[in-house]
Parts: structure tokens; sequence; C-alpha cells
């Protein structure tokens, strides 16, 4: 156990360099590139001195090294700075719209086990018959398609044309449920693959050969004795995919208008409101991080052939 | 038997999802009928509010950024419904008495005295009066608040509260756009000292003012949400209902995708939508549901160049590019035939001002006169040139008919498209050649914006450095009378003409697309107004 915690820390020390490279560059390219958040919040019929006043206000005048320090000793003293547009906190901004996100990312998450988990699991165990070709078919298609033109489709025939669900916005389940299901079935397109590979090598395990000839019925043997081990590598693999699910989360934001982090992060990017992207990146790398620290936490639990010292 | 159970609710799940998926596939869209989503939508909204609720949902493309006139520069309508102005602006864009009842100006035009509504309330019960006024112009004029409306105010030198309901704003010079500029969501009457009272929640959490409708919540990124005012008692004189809203609550939601955005509005989700795409129009036309309005907007689409370069110094090179453009042709295949060709530099709907012989003093297609100017300024085998524009589908098909169009006089170009935020820096650091502009604003004072030196190198983006026009603005807009004032812009739109600053294209229709639910709607060019000439039906 205590080797588990001594892991633990030494991640999460882990992750302060890949936080400050990501910032490093994520703080480049929105500097570097044409454009300036103060044209946008004073328009054009502006006088030289207050423009003069906002960009000194927000630090904008200063060498980009002074800009890039005071950010980060910001940063490490918790404060993500304001927004140049909407003039409020951006900690604020990000926590009225990261669990929209969450929201939207776990639903997904769910979704997709519920369908992956049963095709993995029968297209393993019906290896080489219809079931697994056509399982594996579904799932290649469902792979390569791209989450927001998947989202477009269901959004066109289950929204448009029956008008079963909003189209866009957000607030009650129903918001939900299409761009939910268009992470989950992508989702669950790469984790059937997984469950089945995982599926079929543990299969072949002396264990369950020996399940089998305690009399134990099929279903049993498969569901309680193998899937709980083939779970290992994609538990795993799930802290991986928090990164994937994310991303995901945030272009569907776009196609069903839901107001979270990745309409924030569009949003801000477009009007070059630099604190809130930062606030934003640093806000979802951290996330990602976590989610494989976390998924690397479970793994230990769950096997106990692993030991990190 | 557990795992069965198990089994057979996934099966079950399976079952279903390939169901829908297959359904989805072949189901035809339900005409006219309500889906049971719908239904249940309804029952949702019942349950929660009070029947008979009238609730008017309007789409945009943009959230506010702040609510608060003083701050913002992107003026959501939500601002229109919760603060009142001095002045008022009717269909006609005629200036009506608002929270002034009456204004007089000083025989030298300097001192404009104005008489204030004695019965109106802030929403925190306070009553308005004329400090209000004063805290209001002061604010905005104290370069330390940074508000993006403070060059309007510049001709303002004092504000004087002579009693409770009357006030002098004292200007450095004469200036009949003071009424504009007072009568503009901008200039929306704040309660005195707000910021001290609310500090930071003040226009995201609290949001004060006199108008007709009460802030109620704002959900950043999806929607703001009003309440009708009930103890307003009152409204400009030229609208037909003058006290409380007639409808309960207005919901503005934002939906950022324009194809969303249609959906939305033929399944109900949103009653009207303003600034719908040409593009759009047939497939609305056809929604039964759905009334379009239209009327000329006060836009003017136009292409530029830098004039302080080679070869935009030559006035000859300018011409030919005005006789190159082909604008019917623009009209009818970028703008599907609705819109105007524009030949001046103001729109029509801007009346006083607009230059009724500007079509005649104007550059009409002539490709061989094009020709002609070009070998005349030096260039008879032509030119290699950019064209720049921003991203938005518009544009990008505006600058390849404009493209084609050029080379037939034989003007290469190459086009150059950017997000908003680099075309801006693009023009400010003056790497434009040719490029794509629209404006959209009611009042003639958009060319002192874009055209006066003092405005270089941005938004002065032609780069015109002229100090006939520096003085023939200056002159129109320092006139003693609206009247004076307009004649003086049309001296300055027949020079601009004549010098050929800009090649003027088009003037757009602006369009409204509203549902049958929403009765009495009446067209306005400017924008929607809140308690005039729309009803929601509430079956």
């Amino acid at each position: 156990m205590e080797d588990l915690l001594r892991y633990f820390i030494k991640r999460l020390l882990l992750m302060i360099p890949v936080i400050l490279g990501m910032t490093i560059i994520v703080f480049l390219i929105l500097h570097l590139s044409p454009g300036d958040p103060v044209d946008l919040i004073v328009g054009p019929n502006v006088t030289p001195e207050v423009y003069a006043s906002i960009r000194q206000k927000y630090g904008l005048d200063q060498p980009l090294i002074v800009q890039y320090i005071k950010f980060l000793s910001n940063v490490a003293r918790g404060d993500l700075g304001t927004s140049i547009l909407q003039q409020r906190p951006v900690s604020e901004l990000i926590l009225q719209r990261f669990p929209i996100t969450l929201e939207l990312g776990l639903t997904g998450l769910v979704l997709s086990f519920l369908i992956a988990i049963p095709v993995g699991v029968s297209a393993a165990v019906k290896r080489n018959t219809i079931m697994d070709y056509s399982c594996m078919t579904g799932a290649m298609l469902g792979m390569s398609l791209p989450t927001f033109w998947f989202g477009l489709l269901l959004l066109y025939f289950f929204a448009y044309k029956l008008r079963w669900f909003p189209i866009s916005g957000y607030g009650t389940w129903r918001h939900l449920v299409l761009p939910g299901f268009a992470i989950g079935l992508t989702d669950a397109a790469i984790t059937a693959r997984m469950v089945r590979s995982s599926m079929l090598e543990v299969l072949r395990q002396d264990y369950i050969r020996t399940a089998r000839s305690k009399g134990l019925a099929e279903m049993v043997v498969t569901y309680q004795h193998a899937l709980k081990n083939a779970m290992i590598p994609i538990i795993t693999l799930l802290g991986l995919r928090v990164g994937w699910i994310i991303g995901g989360s945030v272009m569907l934001e776009i196609v069903f208008s839901r107001p979270g982090l990745g309409r924030l992060m569009v949003d801000s990017i477009l009007a070059r409101d630099y604190p809130v992207v930062q606030g934003a990146m640093i806000v979802l790398t951290t996330s990602i991080i976590l989610g494989n620290i976390l998924a690397d936490l479970l793994y230990a639990v769950f096997d106990p052939r692993i030991r990190y010292n | 038997m557990k795992w069965w159970c198990i089994k057979k609710a996934y099966l079950i799940l399976v079952l279903l999802l390939i169901l829908t998926v297959s359904l989805a596939g072949c189901a035809k869209p339900p005409q006219n009928s309500e889906s049971s989503a719908q239904q249940a939508q309804k029952e949702d909204l019942q349950k929660q509010q009070p029947e008979k609720e009238k609730v008017l949902v309007l789409g945009y493309d943009r959230d506010a950024e702040i609510l608060d006139t003083i701050k913002t520069a992107w003026y959501s309508d939500a601002l229109i419904y919760i603060y009142d102005r001095l002045v008022s602006r009717d269909y006609d864009f005629k200036y009506k008495p608002g929270l002034a009842e009456s204004w007089e100006t000083s025989e030298d035009g300097l001192t404009w005295t104005f008489h204030l509504r004695k019965d109106v309330k802030f929403h925190d019960g306070k009553p308005f009066k004329a400090e209000d006024v004063k805290w209001t112009i002061d604010t905005i004029k104290n370069p330390d608040t940074g508000s993006p409306f403070r060059g309007d105010l510049e001709a303002i030198k004092e504000v004087i509260v002579k009693d409770d309901y009357t006030v002098d704003i004292v200007l450095n010079y004469p200036f009949p756009n003071l009424l504009f500029n007072l009568s503009n969501t901008a200039a929306g009457i704040q309660e005195k000292d707000v910021y001290t009272k609310y500090d930071d929640d003040y226009g995201t959490k609290v949001v004060i003012g006199t108008g007709p409708y009460k802030f109620k919540e704002w959900i950043k990124g999806d929607r703001i949400v009003l309440e009708k005012n009930p103890d307003y008692n009152w409204g400009p004189e030229w609208m037909s209902n003058r006290g409380p809203a007639l409808i309960d609550k207005i919901v503005l939601r934002v939906i950022p995708d324009e194809n969303a955005r249609m959906m939305e509005l033929e399944t109900g989700g949103i009653h009207i939508l303003r600034d719908v795409p040409e593009t759009y129009l047939e497939r609305l036309e056809k929604v039964p549901e759905i009334t379009i309005y239209k009327g000329p907007a006060t836009k003017l689409g136009y292409l530029a160049y830098p004039t302080d370069k080679k070869p935009f110094t030559d006035v000859r090179v300018r011409r030919a590019i005005n006789y190159a453009i082909n604008r019917d042709d623009i009209i009818q295949y970028v703008f599907r035939g609705i819109g105007q060709t524009a030949y001046g530099y103001l729109p029509p709907a801007l009346k006083d001002e607009y230059l009724e012989e500007s079509k005649d003093l104007a550059y009409k297609y002539d490709p061989e006169k094009a020709k002609q100017l070009l070998a005349e300024a030096g260039y008879p085998n032509g030119l290699k040139l950019t064209l720049s524009a921003d991203n938005s589908s518009k544009s990008t098909k505006l600058a390849q008919v404009l493209q084609n169009q050029l080379k037939q006089v034989g003007i290469e170009t190459d086009i150059r498209l950017y997000d908003s935020s680099s075309y801006t820096a693009m023009l400010k650091e003056g790497k434009q050649e040719l490029f794509l502009r629209e404006y959209s604003w009611p009042n003639a004072d958009i060319l002192d914006w874009f055209l006066l030196s003092s405005q270089f190198p941005y938004p002065n983006h032609s780069r015109w450095k002229d100090k006939t026009t520096d003085e023939l603005i200056k002159k129109a807009s320092r006139m003693p009378t609206w009247e004076e004032r307009a004649q003086g812009y049309k001296d300055v739109q027949k020079y601009l003409i004549e010098q050929a600053v800009w090649c003027p294209i088009y003037v757009p229709e602006k369009i409204f697309a509203v549902r049958k639910e929403v009765l009495n709607f009446k067209f306005h060019p400017w924008m929607l107004m809140f308690n005039d000439g729309f009803d929601l039906k509430v079956e």
C-alpha cells in the first residue's frame, strides 16, 4: 500500500513538467498567431487611450516572456486570470462549463461500456462465426466514423426528422441522449474490439478450463471468471481514452450547441481571449493525466500481480 | 440465473439500438403532427409555469459577453429589453421621446435640456432621476471605465443636473448626432452607483435597468432568460403597446451553428430568427409554419484597397476596379436576387442622408473602360493582386465571383481567407491589397469611422488620408441641425464616389423568419423591438 502511495505521489509530481510544457506551447501558439482580443472588446470606434489602458489592464503591453512568467506565477497561486472578453475570473467560467462537458463524457463512457461488453464478449465466445464477423465489421465501421459526423447523423434523424429529441441546447436528460450515443457508439467500437481480444486471451487460460470442468454454467464461466480478468487491460486503456472522450465531447458541443468547455474554448480561441484558452487547456490536460493515473491505480487494485516499486 | 438476467438486459438494449438506428433510415418525417417529444416538452413547461404563460424564444449565433451597456462592445438584444434610453427611434429612424419626455436645444446648439419622465422605476424599485443620467454618461466618459462607447460621447463636455427631472447636456461643439448616440443600445440608462452597489457581480449575476423586461437567469453559452417587468407603465409614443409587455418571458438562446438554428426554427425550438442567410430562404419559405419578413437593411458591402499604396494611389486604378465589377450578377448569383446593388457609400434605408443620385454619379459595369483606365495608369498588361476576405461562406463566394470579374479586365487575384481576428490584425498591419468588408450601422457617422484620417490605420483600413474628406465630414457632423447635417453627408458621398475610395457592391436585405405562433410581428430594419409589434399566440 505504501508503495502505491509513493508511486501515486511520483506520478502527480511528474504531471508538473507535462503541464508546464503544454502551457508553453499553448502560450506561444496563441500569442504568436495574429489577432488581438482588445479589438473585439472595444469595437472600431475607440480612442487610443482607452485601447492602451485596456491593453495595460490585461498586461498585454508587456513582453511575451514577462506575460508568461506572470501567468505561471498566478497559476501557481491558483489564479487562472480574468477573461478579457467576459470580464470574469477564468476559474469561474471553467467551473460553469466543465461539469457540462464531464456529464456528456461520462454518459458516453457508460453507454460505450454497456454496448461494448456484450458485443465484445459474444464475438469472443462465438469466435469465427457470423456473430463474430458482424460484430467486428460493425466495430470497424464505428471506429472509422468521426464522432461529430455521427452526431450530425443522429441529430438529423432523431431530432430534426423524428423530433424525438431537442436539436440543441442543454438542461434535461433528453438533451444528453443524442450526443451521449454519438460518443458512446463510436467509443464502443474501440472498446468492443479490445474486449474481444482480451477475452480470447483469457478464454485460453487453464483456470477457465478448470472452471468449466468443475461443471459451472457457461455464463458463469464467461462473465464471472473470464470477463473479470479480461477487463483489467481494458480498464487501463480506459484511462488513456479519457482524453479521447473529452475530445469527442468537445466536438459534439459544437454540433449540439452544448455550452461546455469545448464551446468555451472555441469561442475564446476565435476571440483570442488568451487567459480563458490557457486556463481551459490546463484543466483539460490535468484531467486527462489524472485519468491515466487513476487507471494505473485501478490496475494495481484489480490485478494482484501488479506491484509499483 | 443472475447472469441470464443481465444477458437479457443487454440483449434488449442492443436490439433497441439496432431497431432505433434502422427506424431512422426508413422513417418519414411527421408532417405538422406533434411528436411525443414535443408534447412532453410542452407538458414539462406547463408543469413549471402557471398556465398560459407566453414565452418567446429567439435564436442567436453569439452569446452576450457582459450584460452591461457601459462595458461591452457586443450589444446583445437582451440589453435593449432590460434598459431604456433617453431617446427612442421609431420604425423610420425618427427620434422620439424615451426616458426623456422632451428636449430642447439652446440657440448655439451647445446646451441640450432633457425633461425626464417622472413615473419610471428601476428594477430594484429605486425611482429613475436625473442623477442616474449624469452617472451613466460620466461613467462612460471616465477613461478608467474603459467603455467602448466613450468615443461616441466625445462631443459632451458635461452633464448638469438641474433638478430631479431635468438634465442639461453641454457640448464642446454643435453635434446633432447626439440624438442618435443617446438612442443607441449602448446609451441605456443605468442606476447611479451600480458598480459600488453590486461590485463585480454587476453585468453577470445582477443587471438593473428600467426596461420592460427584468433579468432573470443567464446560463452562459446557452441562454439568457428575461421576465416581464409588471411595473413598466409606459412605452415610447410610437409603440402600439404602451405599458407592461405582452409576452411574459423572453428566452435568448445561443445556437452557434447556422444549420442547427434553421432546424430549431423549423421544429419550433425558437420563434424568431433575424439575419437569415439568403441561401436558406428557399428552404424556409416552403415551411408552412414560418413567415418571412424582408426589408432593406442598414448594411453595405464593399471591396476596398489601401489607397496609400501603389497601384491604388492612382485614382484611375481605383475607378478601373469600380468599372470592372458587375454588381447585378453578384446580386443574382451570390445573393440569389435578394438585395440591391450599391453605388454610394450609405444604404438607402438611411433616408435622410442617402444620396439619391449616387446611381447616376457612380461607376457602372464597363469592362472596356476599366481596361482602358488601367492602360492609361500604366498597367496595359493588367495587375497581380491579393484579394482578402473573412472565411464566412458568403465572403468566400463573393471573393470567387469578384476574382472572376476582375480577371476579365486583366486583374489576376489570389484569394486569401482569414478568421475574423486574424483579418483585423492583417488590416491593422497594413498588409491588405484588395479586401472585402461589410458594415452594419444605422447612421451616417459610419463614414467618420472608416474614412477620417484620425482613424488611420484602423478602422480606416482603406488608409485614406485626405484633407478634403476630413473637412467635409467634420463640417457635416458639426452642423447645427439634423437636416443640414444630412445635406453635409451627401456632399461627403459625392466626393467619395468621385475619388472611388471604395468599390461599393451590395446592400443586403434584412431577413426575419418568424413562426406562425408569433402574431402581429412588425419588420424593423435595425432590431427587434421589445413590446411592440409582436405578441405570442397561446393555444
